[in-house]
């Protein structure tokens, strides 16, 4: 957290050459700051947070998915019930949310959005991309989502169904990616490396062994 | 339709289903107080003092203008200050004060607000 003790707050800030605050992060330290010293949140408890908000990134939910592909058990408790299976494996989650995972099939082809504000399944994912919070995505996924992920270089199929999914305060999706052909051989740590953030938002597939050769 | 109409039917952070061009695949490094602002959220959450439903209600309130305009965090920093008022946890007198003390803690800080 920033603090600016007498002693060395204003020299650190000129020596590191930050730019000086503009008007919402001054807004920010002194509504945080208002809070701590009104004893509403405890001083340590932004750090804390900042910590563990550090460790939700993609790989998380990588391991996640892999997991899913290699063990079925595991993956029918996952659907079963997101968040449970999940909090066994010590991933708390800041907000009173559900967790949905939604399984690609040969059939169907999932994909989430949030069209009115831009809930995301943070806990495993991290913070959303901007474009996931930006109008062009929130508008058109849901009404046009064949046309959206074309343009994420994504066909489906026309006998292949697009489920949306459009999360809520209290209710958030992950997309569970079909396994990729040609894996059968893989560890559960290489199958992680093929699936990125947006393959679990759904606008991509998993990526292939050759695709993934590619891009290196 | 009258132009009226529209607002009174869509909130202004409603977005589903209206006409929109490409999708820009912007993404950027979140700055430090965008993510302070995110673990502030997720604390005043936890101790059940903001929640998730307050927060998008708070951006609503904010109104079309300011929906429009403002960043991201830039809008849950305003509605999450408003809500502690409302709640009584912080007066905007309060606020106020408190800003020009972080301020004056950098000499360069334009006011050009």
């Amino acid at each position: 957290m920033n603090t600016h003790d007498d002693d060395h707050g204003h020299a650190a800030a000129t020596a590191q050459d930050d730019p000086p605050p503009g008007y919402y992060e001054i807004m920010e330290t002194a509504v945080r700051e208002l809070l701590v010293e009104k004893e509403v949140i405890g001083g340590g408890e932004i750090r804390q947070m900042l910590e563990v908000m550090d460790t939700r990134t993609p790989a998380l939910g990588s391991k996640i998915v892999a997991r899913a592909w290699v063990d079925p058990e595991f993956r029918a408790r996952l659907l079963a019930n997101g968040r449970a299976t999940l909090e066994e494996l010590g991933i708390d989650f800041f907000e009173d949310t559900q967790l949905i995972v939604l399984e690609n099939t040969d059939k169907v082809h999932n994909v989430i959005v949030c069209t009115l504000c831009s809930c995301y399944p943070r806990e495993i994912l991290g913070l959303p991309p901007d474009w996931y919070k930006l109008k062009p995505y929130r508008a058109r996924a849901v009404k046009e989502p064949r046309a959206v992920l074309a343009e994420f270089g994504t066909v489906i199929p026309d006998g292949v169904e697009i489920r949306v999914s459009d999360s809520t305060a209290i209710v958030r999706y992950l997309v569970l990616p079909q396994r990729p052909e040609g894996t059968e051989n893989f560890s559960e740590e290489e199958l992680a490396s093929l699936v990125t953030r947006d393959a679990m938002i759904g606008v991509v597939r998993a990526n292939t062994p050759e695709k993934k050769e590619k891009s290196r | 339709m009258s132009q009226t109409e529209d607002l009174v039917k869509r909130l202004p952070t409603e977005m589903g289903g209206l006409d929109a061009g490409p999708i820009q695949r912007t993404e950027h490094e979140y700055a430090p107080w965008e993510k302070r602002c995110h673990a502030l959220a997720n604390i005043l959450d936890i101790h059940k003092i903001i929640s998730t439903e307050e927060k998008r209600r708070g951006v609503e309130s904010l109104g079309a203008e300011m929906v429009g305009k403002l960043t991201y965090y830039e809008r849950w920093i305003v509605a999450f200050a408003n809500i502690l008022f409302q709640k009584a946890i912080l007066t905007p007198e309060e606020l106020a004060k408190k800003m020009d003390e972080v301020a004056a803690r950098h000499p360069a800080v334009q006011h050009n607000e």
